[in-house]
């Protein structure tokens, strides 16, 4: 019945918040526990009284500063310098602009939404396939929450109660290894697609574009210098990014005016609160969860299939790629993180920052799959493609993070080695 | 109607705008704390002041979300019916939001009793006393306020998304409330 409730709920098009926050109350009405419908508004209110989360609001509020700010050409064209005399050389600059960029940007469709209006234009122009363009934006997109800092990290840092510096220190490795493995498949693709020259920038070109993205490039060493020196926590690192990129965008390349505030405010408030209302509600729902012993249930039926962590890992991943593939990655993140984490943990022996990027690497490869693809359809949106025509040649890249993901799942020192 | 419709756009307006402040005053806050306790001045009050600013912000903005729409919903199926299966789809997640916002009602005002809070003379201890619930008497941690003050952002809740829902629910399919203003 309850199962059943969530279901209906979810596939009527009702806000996944609000899904989560009924089906809990179902069940309490179901149970006959009705006591519990006391602590019901309390349990909504609890869900967000987490410092951690603060860091959601003021990485959104980074990304949009920095936007504003004119900082994301600047860092295309420092790409420029090092990958953009090859053939296929905006490819290239398309994803290690996009690696730049997602050591700010901490969220697969804030980054698609930010790189595609820029990158598949100007692929298309320079006579690159548009579907082609939209697919290597959106596979960069992908990097977005696993190279610190991260949406999706502060979110299970939040829900599994560990350090959301050390998650960010751990995402580090594994999002370089993407980043590697993409431009591997991009070169491949060059078989089959008819990538155009690249330009060679004279040295002056290449001097002028390392200088005017160097004030940008502060903006991660702040990130990632104050959590990894102490003296920031994440969530003030991204107060202290916010600050930056204001004073690069508006004293440095002087391109932020404070007409453009109340509209990025909006934005702001709308994508935070879409996310922060989520948690809320989804701590009813594990608080549900818990109450009724599903992690105990699940946890007793998975040991009696294997006492193996990566194969647990491995059986994970494949339920987890059909979770992806209909709900969207926080939602589902916020989902599952209650129910499996003390599996992991305590069953299996599974590091928690480990099981944390997996798992997360796993629902951000959901949000570029069908039907529930919000990153594909953000992508095909900015692109003017459909979002089918984009999926064909976005498969290699599935399949490369698909790749990491077995990899990740089978070293775990890929994403605890530099935490201490 | 067209009165109750401009009247929830009006304030889905002041929701958006009350928390963009908010949103700001977030970062002014971590900001404050960042340079305080580098001094060696801190301030102990800003972590929770801050977090209250987010809660308020996100039942603000969440609020505001039914009332435009914007909501993320799982929409498969709605994708792959007629105008018609659509719009009636719409009209089923329109009304479970409102069932939503009469339940979180209910229980809100189970929580914090008005009846009996009057029923005691607005003693707070007679109200706990005979009630066991603690609400008007718990203390926050550093703000040196009572919690319900905070917690007052529930009932809040309650009654504007009530008025979103039952204006999107009067509202004509294809007629939807404005758009974002920043779209």
């Amino acid at each position: 019945m309850v199962p059943a409730a969530f279901f209906l709920l979810l596939l009527a098009s009702v806000p996944i918040a609000l899904v989560l926050a009924l089906t809990a109350a179902i069940y309490i009405g179901w149970s006959g526990n009705t006591l519990l419908f006391q602590s019901f508004p309390q349990q909504l209110y609890g869900g967000l009284e987490k410092y951690g989360l603060l860091a959601i609001p003021l990485f959104m509020l980074v990304g949009e500063l920095m936007n504003e700010g004119g900082i994301t050409k600047r860092l295309i064209a420092l790409a420029s310098i090092f990958v953009g005399s090859l053939k296929g050389g905006l490819a290239y600059i398309n994803l290690v602009a996009n690696m730049f960029m997602a050591s700010i940007i901490g969220s697969t469709n804030a980054q698609i939404a930010v790189m595609g209006h820029v990158m598949v234009p100007e692929m298309e122009r320079r006579g690159y396939n548009r579907e082609f363009a939209a697919a290597v934006t959106a596979a960069g997109g992908l990097m977005a929450p696993i190279i610190p800092p991260s949406m999706l990290f502060v979110i299970y840092g939040v829900l599994a109660q560990i350090s959301i510096g050390d998650m960010f220190i751990a995402g580090i490795l594994p999002g370089l290894l993407m980043g590697a493995l993409f431009i591997g498949v991009v070169a491949l693709m060059g078989f089959f697609y008819e990538y155009p020259r690249g330009d060679r920038m004279s040295r002056q070109e290449a001097w002028r574009a390392l200088l005017g993205a160097l004030p940008s490039l502060s903006i991660p060493v702040v990130i990632i210098g104050g959590i990894a020196a102490g003296i920031a926590t994440p969530t003030e690192s991204a107060a202290l990014a916010a600050v930056a990129a204001i004073v690069v965008g508006a004293s440095v390349h002087r391109e932020f005016r404070l007409s453009q505030v109340p509209a990025m405010m909006t934005r702001l408030v709308a994508n935070s609160a879409t996310v922060l209302f989520l948690v809320a509600t989804a701590n009813v729902f594990g608080w549900i969860v818990v109450y009724e012993k599903v992690p105990q249930t699940i946890a007793a039926y998975m040991q009696s299939l294997t006492n193996d962590p990566f194969v647990f890992l491995l059986l994970l991943n494949l339920l987890l790629l059909v979770v992806g593939c209909v709900i969207d990655a926080i939602a589902a993140l916020i989902l599952i993180v209650p129910i499996v984490l003390p599996i992991a943990v305590a069953s299996y022996g599974i590091d928690p920052f480990h099981f944390g990027v997996v798992i997360c690497l796993n629902l951000v490869l959901g949000l570029l799959t069908p039907p529930v693809g919000t990153g594909l359809f953000v992508a095909a949106s900015v692109s003017g493609c459909k979002a089918t025509d984009i999926v064909k040649p976005l498969t290699p890249f599935l399949l490369a993070t698909t790749l990491v993901i077995v990899l990740l799942a089978w070293q775990p020192a890929l994403t605890t080695l530099f935490i201490q | 109607m067209e009165r109750v419709r401009s009247f929830s756009a009006r304030v889905a307006q002041v929701e958006m705008a009350v928390a963009a402040v908010l949103a700001l005053a977030i970062a002014a806050l971590i900001l404050v704390n960042v340079i305080t306790r580098s001094i060696g001045q801190s301030v102990y009050w800003v972590d929770e002041a801050a977090i209250a600013a987010m809660v308020w912000m996100s039942f603000l903005g969440s609020s505001a979300a039914i009332h435009y729409r914007t909501s993320v919903a799982v929409t498969i199926l709605p994708d792959m019916l007629g105008n018609a299966g659509r719009a009636g789809m719409q009209r089923f997640a329109d009304l479970v939001i409102l069932g939503f916002a009469i339940f979180l009602a209910w229980v809100t005002i189970q929580w914090f009793d008005p009846i009996n809070l009057v029923a005691t003379e607005f003693s707070l201890s007679d109200f706990s006393g005979s009630t066991f619930n603690f609400i008007y008497e718990e203390q926050t941690t550093t703000l040196g306020i009572r919690k319900f003050w905070l917690w007052l952002i529930v009932p809040i809740f309650c009654l504007t998304i009530s008025l979103h829902a039952v204006v999107n629910l009067l509202t004509p399919p294809g007629n939807d409330p404005a758009a974002l203003p920043s779209d």
